[in-house]
């Protein structure tokens, strides 16, 4: 057994040092490292985010580092979390957003408020939160030049999962992908809603065309009633409890449409204009 | 005194002696309150079981709903319909966004159920302000029951906490105050029922615990302290990589609903609150209250435990102090999950090479192993294999 013990302490080394390369204090002038740097996995994240470890379970939470750091009495929580994928990260970013503030442009979105920022980037989701001995302080302007520094030694993609281009901008709310049960839909594993002044529109990338369809058959069996419409490769739209006004069309390997509108008339007009979009 | 029964043989004496635990209305109810007379929607389609929630009088659906990781509304707005009457939610969850949705998901339903949220801050004035929030996001002008989230150590709730909740009953903006605990129950749980200022428990607990902790839940269930249970269904699995043992095995038909079968079914649990983001699991737990737990579901409780008996530690602390060479077994123990269970092996790495150990010692050195684990655990096998991939 020394072998593969021997091989695994190879493997700690460049895991080590890549989060002294995007954990440090001195990021931001005046602060200090308080304590040692924590790691947290799938396993023991319950210890630290109580309940909430759920939350980044259910996106993929890969293992998260973090470290603490004082100026004074003020203390800053910075957590780096790697998630199974970059449309994850993003997902648990989009999760947490608060949808009333604006999104920055850092990595592939961020958020920077008084006392607290966050962003995706590639597959780490990073959170920064200060404890203020002011809780009205308001530190926005070196949240984002940590935020960007920290942005900066972190590896991976910047721009957004591509889907959130094709929803239609016009009275758009707020948008999220969604881990696990689109539309409280089995059928729809994995994707992206955006919230509309009425109604939801959703996207939903299937492996392949045949798999794709296959969730289109199932979900046009699961709603007794559905009547075939005239969207992308084939579609569906139907009138049911809680959904309301929905449609769903298939084009390619693509799943998409609109739900909870007035009727299912409606939910077929607004699908067809979301089809446009999607190439 | 503890019982040193351990959770394989109870389900095992359960069905060899075919003894199915008492249903619905097992619990003692302490009413302070007048319970609502009838809380079930007249139309619904589905059987519904209720238990009285201890001191709060509150009559709830043993088979409440975690909101936490839902996403979209509808299958909130349905458990409503389909007459689901407890909801639990938390301030901390997506940094407020879960509330968020649950209040407009109850919408006027809102006064037809019972609503818990939970504030996480460390100290009064925080959690106060949490208050508010919550009221504001889940759009109403009171919670029915306000936890302190995540205390497992009764030094983690001073006394600040406890006069931010009394206060906020005071202004009518909270009826009920609870605690909610992940892996301190056994400590927690007698304190809270001594300290007697707490109407609610939400603890975590399931069919893989202790018999010491059935003591805890039930003894405070007869101390008049209402019982919700969380990570019925042996929470934490979700995390698992693909292939590991736990989650196939909880994986399997049927197990998912035996686990939170075992959880309704006992007397001093008032409800439950399973995480539920489809219409499709909502479905499947309401079948918890439209049979009681059988013997194939026992028998599929006992098989898992059977199957991960050998392997996975169950922080019961019965080996605290056994091993000759005083090496901390429990701890060494979860270092091995880190690595076997969740392939983090740095972690498992790390967290063992902070352990206080006798320098030296090695399982290899005794030639009988003096930790008899009450849950079947292959301690010297499982402490050998750390000590060859982690030392």
């Amino acid at each position: 057994m020394r072998a593969p013990a021997l091989f695994l302490s190879l493997l700690l080394i460049p895991a080590t040092a890549g989060a002294q390369d995007y954990l440090n204090c001195r990021f931001a002038p005046g602060w200090e490292q308080s304590g040692a740097i924590r790691q947290y996995v799938s396993g023991n994240l319950y210890d630290y985010k109580d309940g909430g470890a759920e939350g980044y379970l259910a996106y993929g939470f890969v293992r998260m580092t973090g470290i603490d750091c004082k100026s004074g009495a003020n203390t800053l929580q910075i957590d780096v979390s790697e998630m199974a994928d970059p449309d994850a990260a993003y997902g648990i970013f989009s999760a947490n957003l608060d949808p009333a503030q604006p999104v920055a442009r850092i990595g592939m979105g961020g958020q920077v408020q008084p006392q607290s920022a966050s962003f995706a980037k590639g597959d780490y989701y990073v959170e920064i939160v200060e404890v203020a001995a002011d809780p009205s302080a308001n530190d926005t302007a070196m949240l984002q030049a940590l935020a960007a520094k920290i942005e900066s030694r972190l590896d991976g993609r910047v721009t957004p999962p591509e889907p959130l281009q094709w929803f239609p901008q016009q009275d758009l709310a707020s948008v999220r992908m969604v881990p696990e049960s689109v539309l409280g839909l089995r059928q729809l594993q994995r994707g992206f809603v955006a919230k509309y002044r009425q109604g939801q529109a959703f996207i939903v990338v299937e492996a392949s065309p045949e798999s794709a369809a296959a969730v289109l058959k199932a979900l046009r069996e699961h709603f007794a009633g559905a009547s075939p419409a005239q969207i992308g490769d084939e579609a569906f739209e139907v009138k049911v409890p809680y959904l309301e006004g929905l449609c769903i069309f298939r084009k390619g390997r693509i799943l998409a449409g609109y739900s909870n509108l007035p009727d299912a008339s409606q939910a077929a007009i607004a699908a067809a204009k979301l089809a446009a979009y999607i190439p | 005194m503890a019982s040193r029964t351990s959770r394989r043989s109870f389900i095992s004496t359960g069905l060899s002696a075919g003894l199915l635990a008492p249903l619905a209305g097992a619990t003692p109810a302490i009413g302070l309150l007048k319970p609502l007379d009838d809380p079930a929607p007249p139309n619904s389609p589905v059987k519904l079981t209720y238990k009285t929630l201890g001191r709060t009088g509150l009559k709830v659906t043993s088979v409440g709903f975690g909101c936490m990781i839902t996403s979209d509304p509808s299958v909130v707005e349905r458990a409503v319909d389909l007459g689901i009457n407890y909801f639990d939610t938390a301030r901390g969850y997506q940094n407020g966004n879960n509330e968020r949705m649950v209040g407009a998901a109850l919408g006027a339903k809102r006064k037809q159920i019972v609503l818990s949220t939970k504030s996480h801050a460390p100290d009064k004035a925080g959690m106060m302000l949490h208050l508010d929030q919550s009221l504001r996001e889940l759009n109403t002008d009171y919670i029915d029951i306000w936890y302190l989230h995540g205390k497992d150590t009764p030094d983690q709730v001073p006394d600040e906490l406890i006069e931010g909740q009394q206060l906020a009953k005071q202004q009518g903006k909270i009826r009920f105050a609870g605690v909610s605990t992940h892996s301190g129950q056994q400590q927690i749980v007698p304190w809270m029922v001594k300290k007697n200022v707490f109407d609610v428990v939400l603890a975590a607990y399931n069919f893989t615990m202790d018999a010491s902790m059935d003591q805890a839940i039930d003894a405070a269930a007869k101390a008049g302290v209402g019982v919700v249970a969380m990570k019925v269904m042996a929470g934490g699995f979700r995390g698992l990589k693909p292939g590991n043992p736990l989650s196939q095995k909880l994986a399997q038909p049927g197990a998912l609903l035996a686990a939170l079968k075992w959880v309704v079914n006992k007397p001093g649990v008032a409800t439950t609150v399973p995480s539920m983001t489809g219409m499709d699991q909502l479905d499947e737990n309401l079948q918890a209250m439209q049979s009681p737990l059988s013997t194939g579901d026992r028998q599929i409780l006992a098989a898992h435990l059977e199957q991960i008996g050998p392997l996975y530690c169950r922080m019961c602390g019965q080996c605290d102090g056994a091993c000759k060479q005083g090496l901390p077994v429990a701890d060494v123990l979860r270092c091995l999950t880190y690595a076997d269970g969740y392939g983090q092996f740095a972690l498992a790495r790390e967290r063992y090479l902070e352990l206080a150990q006798a320098p030296g010692a090695r399982c290899a050195d005794c030639s009988a192993c003096t930790v008899q684990c009450p849950h079947g655990v292959h301690v010297a096998a499982r402490m050998t294999r750390a000590q060859e991939l982690l030392s």
